[in-house]
């Protein structure tokens, strides 16, 4: 008598049927031998599935964190030189229609220089690479908060610059100050941190 | 399906609360989505890759991915089925760059054979690890994690019938090893 190979017996675990395993099992369902080697089969599986869950030796958590905040400030960056000059045509369209009321383009100037500020910061801090030095857990904690309300801004920024048409520049401009604020705010406390630790 | 719903409960209770904050980019609730996860990521990375190290950074891809996409991971399936294919990928992906399989597999032949020889009973752990790259991931994939033949080919950037081949081949030097009784 033939005995159905281990390639067989693996494949009528599966549901469905394929070619040839109506006979199979046909001969399985008559086969002492067969069903014991289906039931070895069983039980490698089930030892497989209770091998002991191993756990990491160590947190990567703080590297992967500090990996897509880096990611995401690149990100921003970008963002704000794409806005920034979305800004400045808007302001120069402004000004080529000519009659421009004079709060509006006053706005406008406004807004070009926060962004400006804003992107001064940016690059400030990429050029301090805080994701590179050694922080404290303090330090972290709080610059991770002031990351993610820049984070959450820059969404409502991006929607706002979507819908555009119903924002005004004044809309923009606060936003655009609340984020160099916050920007102010990392940029202090990875300096104030740096001038304690006598860095 | 069932399974990774389950998973989700009772790993991270709150899951809609926290996905919702993570998406907003609150590092915090990221940081929970980790904390929730990281152990069956680990997990199935060190059964998949030769070295911790490797498991390691496997887990560091894979929730660098979670933070970057969250927004791309649709409520209907389970969190940790998304978590978890996204682990899987990652881990395939290490063994590719790693090129691990060409030398392996002839590792695994020669062992294999010499092996065969001897009365030596391997424990499970042991038994598992000897398999090639390519085998173990496949067994533990398709066993352990229930994925289909289907799905560890389109993960693999194979064919199903490989992908049943690897699985019947791991079967069979795992019997061999693990000094189970031959039948005629
Ligand atoms: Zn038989």
């Amino acid at each position: 008598m033939n005995h159905l190979t281990l390639d067989v017996l693996v494949g009528l675990r599966e549901p469905g049927t394929e070619p040839g395993q109506a006979a199979a099992r046909q001969h399985l369902d008559s086969c002492t031998h067969c069903q014991a080697e289906l039931e070895r089969l069983h039980q490698r599986v089930a030892r497989l599935k209770s091998l002991p869950t191993l756990r990491p030796a160590r947190d990567r958590w703080p590297e992967t964190r500090a990996r897509f905040q880096a990611e995401r400030r690149r990100r921003r960056t970008r963002l704000a030189g794409f806005t920034g000059l979305a800004a400045a045509a808007s302001v120069a369209a402004f000004l080529a229609v000519g009659n421009v009321p004079r709060p509006v383009e006053m706005t406008g100037d406004q807004l070009s220089q926060v962004m400006e500020r804003s992107q001064v910061l940016e690059s400030a801090l990429n050029e301090y690479n805080p994701e590179g030095r050694v922080i404290d857990g303090r330090t972290a904690r709080i610059a991770g908060e002031i990351e993610d309300r820049i984070a959450r801004l820059d969404r409502e920024l991006e929607m706002t610059e979507l819908l555009r048409q119903q924002a005004t520049d004044q809309d923009l401009l606060k936003l655009w100050r609340e984020r160099v604020g916050l920007l102010d705010a990392l940029v202090d406390v990875h300096v104030t941190r740096a001038s304690n630790a006598g860095l | 399906m069932t399974r990774t719903l389950l998973m989700d409960s009772s790993l991270l209770a709150n899951a809609e609360t926290v996905v919702s904050r993570a998406r907003t980019g609150d590092t915090e609730a990221l940081g929970e989505l980790f904390r929730a996860f990281e152990v069956p990521v680990y997990n199935l990375a060190r059964r998949i890759c030769r070295t911790t190290e490797d498991a390691e950074d496997v887990l560091q891809e894979t929730f660098f991915e979670v933070c970057r996409s969250i927004n791309r991971y649709r409520e209907e399936g389970s969190l940790w089925g998304w978590i978890r294919t996204i682990a899987a990928s990652k881990a395939l992906m290490r063994l590719r760059r790693n090129k691990y399989r060409d030398a392996d597999e002839l590792h695994d032949e020669v062992v294999g054979n010499r092996k065969e020889d001897t009365h030596l009973r391997m424990d499970l752990e042991a038994a598992l690890e000897r398999l090639s790259e390519t085998s173990r991931a496949v067994v533990w994939l398709h066993d352990v994690e229930g994925y289909t033949h289907e799905e560890i080919a389109n993960m693999m950037g194979k064919t199903p019938s490989f992908s049943k081949s690897q699985l019947s081949r791991a079967h069979a030097r795992l019997r061999t090893w693990l000094g189970e009784e031959m039948i005629p």
